[in-house]
């Protein structure tokens, strides 16, 4: 890596600044966030990444403002007289693994979450290595993505999953042995149908090298897996990886086509523990237009198609079933798991923490104002990783009060008891004005 | 009105909401046929069937035979042929009552059996009972064919015949199986001379369960299904589904279903049992029998021919193939799918079967055919199952052994062969047919293996080094008979107790597996067989009396001490494909209990052989005999794996760096996403070699791919160290003469959006076309590049006996081979120049 120079430095003092005094000022900055992550909603971010605790000056840290999705739905809280104390305890590990059946480890994760997969080239490797620094902390896990496992991970690889995606860039028996977990990414939310995509321009030397190709040309995955058109080679394709490394939970990851049910079982059947349904909300900003947030199913609602199907198969409680795409907030999070989710994946809301504002323009190299969707070497210095995972770790501790206070209104005592409890949530129809305002 | 006309007008108008979505998805299952000259018994197909559970998951299994034996039924030969045999399966045994009293009204029943079952499905472990089948030998009234006749205005009586039992099963099923959810009766079968049975379970379980094993038929068809579905407790979704006189079973997955059944709606034809493959014959009886095409339209309709494949087509046929696409292209399945199709033709006394594969060659397919006093003709989705079903054939039938002529894939929608063949089966004649009826053979002036007596006057093999022993029993082969030749390797390996003796022979008899070469007026197929049987008793000897540097292992026996010099024979019969105990985990066992050297005997579809290594596993030794499955090498990082025979699909994925050798072709996306390493194949490759390979990955591939060779390369510049496939175009003929294919690659799809690496074609009469190329350009071949692959071709020269020399034919390189690279190239040089400075 780069040195900083002293002018790197002096930029990234004043972003960080920014960071801390924008949410405190009476008036928000123009042209901030949008309908579905408000401009509220990523200053409200910042400030759990700087306390820990969400903003206690007012400013929405729950919902948006885009009319659909997890903006409709609201909690149905206990009257306060039937709260759990505050000081009873509250559960909130999950599973990983909940198959009777192999020799995989039973791995828990302290909180309903982990990181979502996002490549070297997509994000700098300072971002990963913020983000998996923040996965050991909180003994949960962060995922490489479709770019080749950076060695600069290795010391964190009891949280780091190994993405296996349709290009299988950077993919080798050693990555796979490496992880805990392998995921296998069939589809994204952010344009299912489509493979990956990085455009040439965030192509560099080092990007190219780790995934053996060709520096400046741009990188398309296929869709779907060559080797992968029927269930019974996607049962294939997960025995393949479970000879190579018959310890690791798999992960299977879909978007949400309207037949996500029988893809959901047809997982199980394949052998996987987790199924990861990614819906249309999330990626960041580098994906078609055409393909972002126009196709599939809105998350909302294949959570509890899946969930159950699944019950009705009888096989709920072998699949660890985790949501993402667009999970913002504790109350997504928690709306998700009510949905029938066991945990949920975060991604974009991890690049909120360390400063992303939405400005949508990650597929160009040098792009990103903040130098997290950058490989670019010296933008790529503004993120210091040990501050990054400070600032996810503090995110996440926010996250997790919060989930305990909802649990605690709810009188639940454990997260998993909320899953598929879709009678103690709302339907809150959006009020006024095309943008969602009174 | 024409008689299409009139029969479709003779079917009653639905108007009830269509369905629009599968009742299930469906996974892409196993699917295994077979046509012989000479009846066949079910125990066969079963040994074919069981070879392949893991493509099914118990949820499904069905068979389909045509061409039966009258004495199973009771009957005479005369009534199996001109009856209807109408199999109905009772789900709920108290509808059988109501159901006869409806055939009575259509049908005169001439005889009548409740087929024999196991005792007890249970000891097969289903988990919902199989239907009780009763099956019935019926004609159609005559009053009720002249009513029907008269009603609609046909003239032909067996047409009109055919449409009133087609019509009758329709409103059973609708009856006693559609109506309100009530499921208790279906038909499984209606034609003449063929029997569907199906049940919860796998294909096999139906052999056991409905006592099939001696059943003798001309054509099967067998099926393990792969629904995506928990709790299924009829085997309405099974396939084979019905046709009229035929049965389908299919690998694969519809996007269009919704777009089919409003195609076939328009046409009077309503699916009851929502799943794809019986709209696949729904369509298929549609055009055979009321449009009354000839098969080969029937399979363009089906799987049209486009793209350069289309235009390569001569002038008569585009014309009728465009005009059948115009029609029928919003019915054709969408998506990957691979049929097999068991045909019974009462009036002709023929049977056939039928495989078609999908324009994009999608589902893996294999054909395979062997031809001797008597014939027979297999498909499966894969090869190993096809050797199981020969193998068991052989066991009985000495007309038969163990090793098909030939094997091949199916070119989906191609000019050259269709993508479809046809097995017919006439009176005891036996033919092999592409789509466009051409006749395929296999060595048919060769002296089949029939019994032969034993040789009294017994030589020794000369004491030669083994390349020496090899070329001298390539020179003496085409003198012998097949007694001499068994006499001989008997005593190559028969003496063979010491390490010095038995790698002497071992390498003698490889040699003689690996190459192509004259066999004078025996079957290579043939010969090939008695090379197996000698190294299976030369490795049954290493078992009894192994030797330093000969260790044996096989299922339940000791693991010996390891000993990284010697060679360990581990003998894959009973080790499962895949999990904890599979074949694949037991050598990675090994390897880490200190193993170097393996040699795989007897493999039978064990998938991810090689795999689990780990990196660096470089000095790792693996030969593999028999029919090993897929995924091999997939990961390999540092090991060397040489197969002496086929193998099949996902080949060497992500291989990293170390060497494959496959003395034979290989199956679907060989290598894909490869980073490097060395991979040397002497036949062909399927379809998607490559594909998205990136780093330097270094192949020859000396026959040709099906298509999409090299999609998306991305690997590097071949002349700094990056990646590059040779094709090189050739074939060994049956007298095992080299010689060049009519092009070196068929498809319309070479290169296609690569932008790294190269390839090297040999084309010396420059069949190659700058349309075939998408994003790939011609280049000359420069001094360097031939520098670069020809210590390749060298190599390939010592493994497989291809002399440069020949590849040449004395040319110039750069008049031989053509480069194909990137085209978008040369505008990236500048910017990779400055790149190579920073990095």
């Amino acid at each position: 890596m780069p040195e900083r120079s002293e002018s790197v430095a002096k930029h990234i003092e004043a972003l960080h600044r920014g960071f801390d005094l924008w949410p405190t000022l009476p008036f928000h900055p123009p042209a901030l966030g949008d309908a579905r992550w408000t401009e509220e909603l990523i200053l409200s971010t910042w400030v759990q990444a700087q306390t820990g605790r969400p903003p206690a000056s007012g400013l929405e840290y729950r919902v948006g403002r885009s009319r659909g999705g997890f903006d409709c739905l609201e909690f149905s809280f206990l009257p306060e007289d039937r709260w759990l104390a505050e000081e009873a305890p509250i559960d909130t590990s999950i599973p990983l693994n909940r198959r009777s059946d192999g020799p995989q480890p039973r791995i828990e994760i302290p909180v309903p979450w982990y990181g979502a997969g996002m490549s070297f080239g997509s994000i700098s490797e300072q971002v990963m290595l913020a983000r998996a620094k923040a996965a050991q902390r909180w003994r949960t896990f962060t995922c490489t993505g479709e770019g080749g496992y950076p060695e600069s991970l290795l010391p964190y690889k009891e949280h780091v999953i190994t993405q296996v995606a349709t290009g299988m860039f950077g993919v080798r028996e050693e990555t796979i042995l490496w992880a805990p977990i392998v995921e296998f990414k069939y589809a994204q939310g952010a344009k299912p149908g489509l493979g990956g995509h990085l455009l040439g321009d965030k192509v560099t030397a080092a990007v190219a090298r780790m995934r053996e190709s060709l520096p400046w040309v741009s990188l398309f995955s296929p869709f779907p897996f060559h080797s992968v058109y029927s269930v019974e080679d996607h049962k294939k394709h997960l025995d393949w990886i479970r000879a190579i490394h018959p310890q690791a939970l798999l992960s299977v990851k879909v978007s949400t086509p309207n037949d996500v049910d029988m893809v959901a079982v047809g997982s199980y059947y394949a052998g996987a523990h987790i199924l990861h349904l990614d819906g249309g909300y999330g990626g960041t900003g580098a994906a078609p237009e055409i393909a972002k947030k126009n196709i599939a199913m809105p998350i909302e609602l294949a959570i509890p198609k899946v969930h159950r199907f699944l019950e009705h198969e009888g096989i709920r409680d072998e699949l660890v079933l985790m949501a993402s795409g667009g999970i913002r907030t504790a109350y997504d999070l928690a709306k998700a798991i009510a949905l029938g989710a066991d945990g949920v994946v975060l991604g974009t809301a991890e690049l909120v923490a360390l400063g992303c504002t939405r400005c949508g323009n990650c597929e160009r190299g040098r792009g990103c104002p903040f130098g997290l969707t950058t490989t670019d070497p010296e933008l790529s210095l503004l993120v210091d990783p040990e501050w990054g995972a400070e600032r996810i770790g503090k995110l996440y501790a926010s996250f997790e009060f919060e989930l305990r206070e909802i649990l605690r209104r709810l009188g639940l005592s454990s997260v998993r008891a909320l899953r598929g409890r879709t009678d103690l949530l709302r339907y809150r129809r959006a009020e006024g004005g095309p943008d969602g305002t009174a | 009105m024409g008689l299409p006309e009139s029969l479709i007008a003779s079917r009653p108008l639905l108007r009830e909401a269509l369905p629009t979505r599968k009742g299930e998805a469906e996974g892409g299952c196993g699917v295994i046929g077979l046509a012989a000259s000479v009846p066949v018994a079910g125990r066969h197909l079963l040994q074919a069937l069981v070879q392949m559970k893991n493509r099914g998951n118990g949820k499904g299994g069905g068979i389909a035979a045509a061409g039966l034996d009258p004495t199973f039924f009771g009957v005479s030969q005369e009534l199996l042929e001109q009856d209807y045999l109408l199999a109905i399966a009772y789900l709920d045994g108290t509808a059988q009552a109501e159901v006869e009293g409806s055939l009575e009204t259509t049908f005169l029943l001439e005889h009548a059996l409740s087929l024999p079952t196991l005792p007890d499905p249970r000891v097969l472990g289903l988990e919902a009972p199989p239907p009780a089948v009763r099956c019935y030998f019926a004609r159609v009234r005559p009053e009720v064919r002249a009513r029907f006749m008269q009603a609609h205005g046909i003239t032909e009586e067996a047409a009109a015949e055919d449409e009133v039992v087609y019509q009758h099963s329709y409103r059973l099923n609708r009856a006693f199986y559609a109506s309100e959810g009530e499921k208790r009766a279906f038909v499984f079968s209606h034609g003449k001379n063929l029997l569907i049975l199906k049940l919860v379970g796998y294909g096999d379980d139906v052999v056991r369960y409905y006592r099939l094993e001696d059943l003798r038929a001309q054509v099967w068809i067998g099926h393990h299904r792969y629904p995506t579905k928990g709790k299924v407790w009829h085997p309405g979704g099974a396939h084979p589904f019905l046709g009229m006189h035929e049965a389908l079973v299919h690998n694969g997955d519809f996007a269009n279903y919704a777009s089919m059944v409003s195609y076939l709606a328009q046409r009077r034809i309503y699916p009851l049992f929502l799943t794809d493959t019986e709209v696949a014959v729904l369509l298929f009886d549609l055009y055979h029998r009321v449009y009354g095409y000839p098969l080969e339209y029937v399979i363009e309709a089906l799987a049209p021919t486009t793209e350069r494949d289309f235009t390569l087509l001569p002038p008569q046929k585009r014309r009728i193939y465009r005009m059948l696409q115009a029609v029928h292209l919003h019915g054709s399945p969408d998506g990957p799918w691979f049929f097999l199709i068991a045909q019974s033709l009462p009036r002709e006394r023929t049977f056939r079967l039928i495989g078609i594969t999908d324009t994009s060659m999608l589902r893996p397919q294999v054909f395979a055919l062997q031809q001797g006093v008597a014939g027979i003709g297999l498909a499966a989705s894969e090869k190993q199952a096809i050797d199981a079903a020969l193998e068991s054939l052989a066991q009985e039938d000495r007309r038969f052994w163990p090793h098909a002529d030939r094997y091949w894939n199916a070119r989906g929608g191609s000019h050259t062969d269709g993508g479809a063949f046809i097995f017919t089966v006439e009176r005891g004649s036996f033919l092999c047919t592409d789509k466009f009826g051409r006749p395929i053979q296999a060595d048919p002036l060769k002296q089949p293996p029939l019994p032969w007596p034993p040789v009294v006057r017994r030589a020794r093999p000369p004491e030669l080094p083994p390349a020496e022993l090899y070329a001298w029993f390539v020179r003496k082969l085409p003198e012998w008979g097949y007694g001499d030749l068994e006499a001989l390797l008997d005593e190559l390996v028969r003496g063979a107790t010491c390490d010095q003796e038995r790698q002497w022979a071992l390498q003698t008899l490889t040699l003689l597996l690996d190459r192509r070469y004259p066999t004078g007026g025996l079957k290579p197929s043939a010969v090939r067989w008695l090379l197996e049987q000698t190294l299976s008793r030369f490795l049954e000897h290493i078992r009894q009396a192994p030797s330093p540097g000969y260790r044996w292992l096989g299922q339940g026996a000791p693991v010996p001490e390891p000993e990284p010099e010697a060679t360990l024979v581990l003998d894959a019969r009973g080790y499962p494909s895949e999990g904890a105990d599979s074949l694949a985990r037991t050598l990675v066992e090994l390897y880490r209990r200190g193993f170097r050297r393996f040699l795989l005997a007897h493999t039978r579809g064990q998938r991810f052989v090689g795999c689990g290594l780990g990196a660096a596993s470089h000095g790792v030794h693996i030969d593999v005999y028999g029919s090993v499955g897929d995924y091999l090498g997939s990961g390999l990082d540092g090991a060397e794996i040489t197969v002496h025979a086929s193998g099949q699909d996902q080949l060497a994925q992500i291989l990293k760096d170390g060497r494959l050798v496959v003395h034979g072709d290989v199956g679907q996306t060989f290598m894909y996403a490869a980073k490097g390493g060395e991979a040397y194949i002497l036949g062909n490759a399927a379809g998607r070699p490559l594909i998205n390979a990136v780093g330097s990955p270094r192949v020859v591939i000396n026959g040709t791919a099906l298509d999409y060779l090299a999609e998306s390369f991305m690997a590097g510049d071949p002349l700094q160290g990056g990646g590059f496939v040779i094709l090189n175009g050739v074939y060994f003929d049956e007298d095992g003469s080299l010689r060049d294919l009519d092009t070196p690659y068929p498809g319309g799809n070479l290169f296609s959006l690569a932008s790294g690496g190269a390839l090297y074609v040999r084309d010396p009469h420059r069949r190659l076309s700058e349309e075939q190329l998408n994003g790939g350009e011609f280049a000359p071949l420069g001094r360097a590049d031939w520098e670069l692959i020809r210590p390749y071709l060298e190599h390939n020269e010592r493994l497989f006996g291809i002399p440069l020399s020949r590849l040449l034919d004395g040319r110039e390189p750069g008049e031989v081979y053509r480069k194909v690279q990137p085209a978008g190239h040369q505008a990236l040089l500048p910017e990779e120049a400055w790149v190579r400075k920073e990095a």
